[in-house]
């Protein structure tokens, strides 16, 4: 974008330092309704973001014409003069960084016939279980391109694409769910559409659950859940500095199973965050969060990191153009001890119905399994009638008897199925 | 060939602030401008989502989504529906007449407010939205309006003998400014937070218990509204499809969907200029209009088109807007005697629903153990769970103290402003989850 360096220009005589964040993306999709497509979509964004230091003061600001960049930087410098200063060392100087793309695949372009031929797949797969039948579906294919420039001189650009289908299916009044998702055009849409109707399918007419304790395993979509709205803020450097996190103070100490490690890898190549670069220019690095069990840091970025005296972790992200980037994760990978998760009797959980309404601090939760049923010997035995299930993240990260050795993408996380043991079910 | 196309464009500023533990972190305004053109062709919809709209581009967006138009096999038709644009509620207080730092200063009163005795972390967000909405059609309907939107949130934690608790309020409102009276808020979220650190974990089981209105709203909005969306009737995705006009509650029990109301989801007109209506979803206890667009009124039928909203730039979904269930005729000291034993659920974290299995779950802020029909300890982490079809007849009583909260609802993506609201509900028989053991 040419405004960029005008942005900049601009900036540097109002304020000691400024950064330009600019994202352009096109988008084509389509969606099923029952059996038939329904609506074709594409999508033409864009959107850029302003952000101004001085003095320890930060201001933002965004906007998605970049005509009225003025308008933006104005808004940016008032925003500047009304926050309270704090510790700031500056925003990073450029460095060289590998130009290899590591979220990109060349052959894969936004063309409306991909798009169909991805719904028309799930349909195929979702026919292999005749007794569901299919409710909604869609499909998506994008590529978008990021710059991240500085008064320093950085300027880091990166360009990534994205597909993703997804599929859902209803037999009588069991429902199932599927999806994927990739920068690579490598999914496998007629395994979507076979998983959504098997679990339909298979989760028709099952028997109430005694209440009681059970042994759980849990799809990656229910840990993903249940993570994402208590683990990961937990780990978020200024929850922990703020009071917001019971792992808070605990570095060095058992958190988990001693045989369970998280990460984030944010240079596993397709990986869902892949990058070299996070969302304020700072190089991207492995960063070991529970390493055996033991809890090794927390994640950061630039602000959190000089007001508490600790170090970037390349932590910032941004969910779109808009205000100010946060604290968040690329591409985080769970690992613990394989085994054959579903070899003994438990209850697999395949998705939960209310993981946001954990408590975010104490880690308790209260929630209604989806899709539940008995596994036993490696395969799905009976389905089982929905059932609530209390318990506690951080104590689930202690109650673990094994992970699978297959993972998946759901979101940011690369994660295994889990094996838990005490678990309270009221059925 | 098109049939039918339509345009909404949405421009407009945000202003969000942030203070963090007595930290300013950010104040600022930002900018946006989205559009989304829609057009049906020969069977279903095309449809374009730009950023930056200009109007000289949009011959060239309607023969884009022309062309995605020709993806589909589903043949679209959309029913009649008047046309009506409803007056925009003039503000009492206006936000836009206050200055930034006035904001800040206000919204820093109420975080303030927030802290005390073993309060570890205060934290308080407004948000401000004013937006024009401009709508065109190949039916010549055009309309424009602006409607803006504010309010804010505090949390305090608070920590004692290894318990850490949180207390949370908020406060939002259509051309209005709750940020002017808020401390209160601040208040009752430290309130909340110290004394649920003497709270007991809440035990599961199935039991009675007393919903408040707040909860109750939510109750409404996940056990019966969502399954009553047109669009999820269509799919076949709702256990209420083909229901209409079986009984599924108790006689006395309304509950209505009403964006024409000047609460927290008014729309002045809907998403696809369709006049906004109160649509009674449960009548009398028995399940008597669905809520629609255009097309899922076409498609499913029973019920009023005027339910179309959407995120700008987004296409428009089925959507509620002020969701509620009617006043009934007792109290909530006659729902607690009557209760007997079972537990005082208060205030929402929120919930969700599977429309199509037609199970629901939320959670409750907090409780009171209701023990020989007063409420008694405080409980926490509570949250209550049922089945659409037959919840709404374990309804034992219907209290006449209807208010409404405010809160944001998502679905396919799209959050949308909503207000949920009810009388105190008692509940026989009611699956409550925690985390508690004997």
């Amino acid at each position: 974008m040419d405004e960029i360096d005008a942005i900049l220009r601009a900036a540097s005589g109002r304020a000691e330092e400024a950064e330009v964040f600019f994202s352009t993306s096109e988008s084509i999709g389509a969606e099923l309704s029952r059996d038939r497509v329904r609506i074709g979509q594409a999508g033409h964004a864009m959107g850029l973001g302003i952000r101004v230091f001085a003095q320890g003061r930060v201001g933002a600001s965004s906007t998605n014409d970049p005509g009225r960049w003025e308008a933006c930087l104005d808004a940016a410098l008032a925003a500047m003069r009304l926050a309270d200063p704090q510790p700031w060392e500056g925003l990073p100087m450029p460095v060289a960084l590998p130009g290899t793309p590591l979220a990109l695949d060349p052959s894969l372009s936004p063309a409306p016939a991909t798009v169909a031929g991805l719904l028309a797949s799930m349909q195929e797969g979702a026919a292999s279980h005749p007794e569901a039948v299919v409710t909604a579906g869609s499909a998506g294919l994008s590529r978008s391109h990021v710059v991240v420039a500085n008064t320093h001189g950085l300027r880091y650009e990166e360009t990534e694409t994205h597909a993703s289908c997804s599929i859902e299916a209803i037999a009588g009044t069991s429902t199932g769910y599927e999806f994927a998702s990739s920068h690579a055009l490598d999914l496998d849409p007629r395994w979507v559409g076979e998983q959504a109707a098997f679990f339909a399918a298979f989760g028709a007419g099952g028997e109430p659950l005694p209440s009681g304790t059970h042994d759980l395993v849990l799809s990656p979509l229910a840990l993903a859940s249940l993570f994402e709205a208590v683990l990961l803020p937990a780990l978020v450097g200024r929850n922990v500095h703020a009071g917001r996190s019971r792992l808070a103070g605990r570095i060095g100490e058992r958190v988990a199973d001693a045989r369970l490690s998280l990460f984030d890898d944010p240079h596993r190549p397709m990986g869902p965050g892949a990058t070299w670069f996070d969302a304020e220019g700072v190089p991207t690095r492995r960063l070991d969060l529970i390493r055996d069990g033991v809890l090794e840091g927390f994640a950061y970025d630039l602000r959190t990191a000089y007001r508490y005296g600790a170090a970037s972790t390349g932590s910032a992200v941004r969910g779109g153009y808009g205000g100010a980037p946060s604290i968040g994760f690329h591409t985080l990978v769970l690992e613990g001890p394989v085994s054959e998760v579903m070899a003994k009797p438990a209850v697999y959980v395949r998705s939960i119905v209310g993981a946001h309404t954990a408590n975010p601090i104490s880690g308790d939760f209260s929630v209604e399994v989806s899709n539940p049923c008995m596994v036993e010997g490696g395969a799905f035995v009976a389905p089982v009638r929905t059932a609530m299930w209390g318990g506690n993240v951080f104590d689930l990260l202690d109650a673990i008897e094994g992970v699978s050795a297959e993972t998946r993408v759901v979101g940011e996380m690369v994660l295994p199925a889990l094996r838990v043991s005490g678990q309270h079910l009221v059925g | 060939m098109v049939r039918y196309w339509d345009l909404r464009h949405v421009a407009g500023e945000t202003t969000t602030i942030d203070i963090d533990n007595g930290v300013i972190e950010s104040a600022s305004t930002s900018f946006f401008d989205r559009a989304v053109i829609r057009v049906l062709g020969p069977s279903g919809w095309g449809v374009v989502s730009v950023d930056n709209y200009r109007a000289l581009d949009l011959d060239r967006f309607i023969a884009e989504a022309l062309a995605l138009a020709g993806l589909t096999g589903e043949p679209v038709e959309l029913a009649d529906a008047p046309h009506r644009v409803l007056p925009v509620p003039v503000p009492s207080d206006d936000p836009r007449q206050y200055e930034l730092e006035e904001k800040t200063r206000l919204l820093a009163g109420i975080e303030a407010a927030a802290r005390g005795e073993s309060v570890r972390n205060t934290r308080a967000v407004y948000s401000e939205r004013y937006e024009t909405v401009r709508f065109a059609s190949s039916e010549g309907v055009e309309y424009a309006y602006e409607l803006g939107r504010s309010g804010f949130n505090v949390m305090a934690v608070a920590e004692g003998d290894g318990v850490v608790q949180m207390g949370y309020e908020r406060r939002h409102a259509v051309n209005g400014f709750p940020l002017r009276t808020g401390v209160p808020c601040g208040e009752k979220a430290r309130e909340t937070a110290v004394a649920l650190l003497g709270a007991k974990a809440a035990k599961g089981g199935r039991m009675r218990v007393v919903l408040d209105p707040e909860l109750a709203g939510v109750f409404a909005h996940e056990a019966v509204g969502h399954a009553a969306e047109g669009d999820l009737v269509r799919e076949g995705n709702s256990v209420l499809a083909g229901r209409i006009g079986e009984r599924i509650g108790v006689a006395g029990l309304t509950i209505v969907d009403d964006p024409s109301l000047p609460g927290f989801g008014f729309d002045p007109v809907d998403a696809e200029g369709v006049a906004t209506v109160r649509t009674e979803v449960v009548r009398d206890g028995v399940i008597n209009a669905l809520l629609h667009t255009r097309e899922t009124l076409a498609a499913v039928g029973n019920g009023l088109a005027g339910h179309a909203r959407g995120m700008p730039g987004e296409v428009p979904l089925v959507r509620m807007s002020n969701t509620f269930v009617e006043n009934g005729d007792s109290s909530l000291d006659e729902c607690l005697a009557e209760c007997r034993d079972g537990i005082l659920l208060i205030g929402s974290r929120g919930g969700q629903v599977d429309p199509g299995r037609g199970v629901f779950q939320f959670n409750a802020e907090y409780g009171y153990l209701v023990e020989g029909g007063e409420p008694g300890g405080m409980v926490r982490d509570v949250s209550l769970s049922g089945e659409i079809l037959g919840t709404l007849h374990e309804i034992a009583l219907i209290a006449d103290d209807r208010r409404m909260h405010q809160g944001y609802c998502g679905k396919g993506g799209q959050s949308v402003p909503v207000g949920d609201g009810a009388p105190h509900l008692l509940l026989e028989n009611a699956v409550v989850g925690g985390s508690g053991r004997d």
